[in-house]
């Protein structure tokens, strides 16, 4: 099957799931979509279902490595292709999925919607993290990638398999700079993305710090002893 | 710190790293599980290369010699470590709990569900 699966990832976005993924369901119906709700406490649920949307409900919260996991299991079984990351939170514009989509039929493995391909990035404290980031995956792999901490990535059906079954797969930079350094193409294209409007972020400003050093350690020190399945 | 001393903490840190790598090697182990054992491997590694610094170590802490300090230094170490594992193990219990009870309680509701059905169909209200 050709189409993309947006898997929209969601915990306690009941303010902004209506929009979201409204916006992709009316004005993008070429794509099918499934939301997975991450053990939300608020109304997310309620308010899919209302809807009549695609929606599966995790019984606990698994974080967003485990929900987004569950998406490309779904996407997997049901013989999709492409899987997108989509963030139930509004930071993303459906107007780059088709795009990101043709960027695959050059032969690639995962196509990043990227933040500072075209645009130079800002000087600012949220920056030098992924500036650290991106020289890290340098480093390691002589690869640049521009947008590290983007979490608008598309894989390929290869991709899906390995991430749906593969432990250590997190949607994350160091499983990128992994891949890349097993041979996998990844390829990134300008994006334009919103701030994020209503409720709180899966990242907050105090769990920053801890998430760069675990990406720092995983990428510099472990994953080049890694092998691939 | 003998010298026999400070091959062992290295020889003991190679290994620990060695067997944790092996470990993310075969898919059998979280990377951010692996942060704690490196890291505490390269302290020790650190402590042998540079013994000033855990002497240093030892006469603020006045326990007397620098294996004394060594032994406290791990078993405080490995009390946080464990202490952490055995709240995450009550975390754990709970959801396992939690799930199974979610588990049979929809499949009793579903049960039921199914019956309704069925008698539905029987006694013609299915249309």
């Amino acid at each position: 099957m050709d189409k993309v699966l947006v898997i929209i990832p969601a915990y306690n976005e009941g303010l902004n799931i209506e929009r979201v993924v409204g916006g992709v369901i009316e004005n993008y119906s070429m794509f099918d979509y499934v939301i997975i709700n991450d053990g939300s406490t608020d109304n997310t649920s309620e308010v899919c279902r209302s809807h009549g949307w695609k929606i599966i409900d995790l019984p606990m919260n698994l974080g967003l490595a485990g929900a987004f996991q569950t998406g490309l299991k779904y996407a997997w079984r049901h013989g999709y292709n492409y899987a997108i990351q989509f963030d139930g939170d509004g930071q993303h514009r459906p107007e780059f999925i088709e795009p990101m989509r043709k960027k695959m039929d050059e032969g690639y493995d995962i196509v990043i919607g990227s933040r500072y391909v075209d645009e130079k990035k800002p000087f600012s404290i949220r920056m030098v993290g992924s500036r650290m980031l991106s020289t890290a995956i340098w480093l390691t792999t002589g690869v640049t990638v521009k947008d590290p901490t983007s979490g608008m990535r598309m894989f390929s059906r290869k991709m899906i398999k390995e991430f749906a079954d593969g432990l250590n797969y997190g949607p994350e930079p160091d499983t990128i700079s992994y891949l890349i350094k097993q041979g996998a193409k990844v390829a990134e294209i300008q994006v334009a993305m919103d701030e994020r409007i209503l409720g709180e972020s899966y990242l907050k400003p105090l769990s920053a710090a801890r998430y760069m050093g675990k990406m720092l350690f995983s990428i510099l020190l472990i994953q080049s002893f890694r092998k691939r399945d | 710190m003998t010298i026999v001393l400070r091959c062992v903490l290295i020889t003991v840190s190679i290994l620990l790293t060695f067997f944790v790598l092996r470990r993310i090697r075969q898919s059998r182990m979280k990377i951010e599980d692996s942060i704690f054992w490196v890291m505490s491997a390269l302290l020790l590694v650190a402590f042998s290369i540079f013994p000033g610094l855990a002497d240093l170590l030892t006469k603020l802490s006045g326990t007397y010699s620098t294996a004394n300090f060594l032994f406290m230094f791990m078993i405080f170490l490995l009390l946080v470590k464990s202490f952490s594992l055995s709240v995450k193990v009550s975390q754990l219990e709970r959801r396992v709990t939690d799930l199974i009870q979610m588990l049979a309680l929809d499949k009793e509701e579903d049960e039921k569900k199914g019956e309704r059905d069925h008698e539905e169909k029987d006694s013609g209200y299915s249309q």
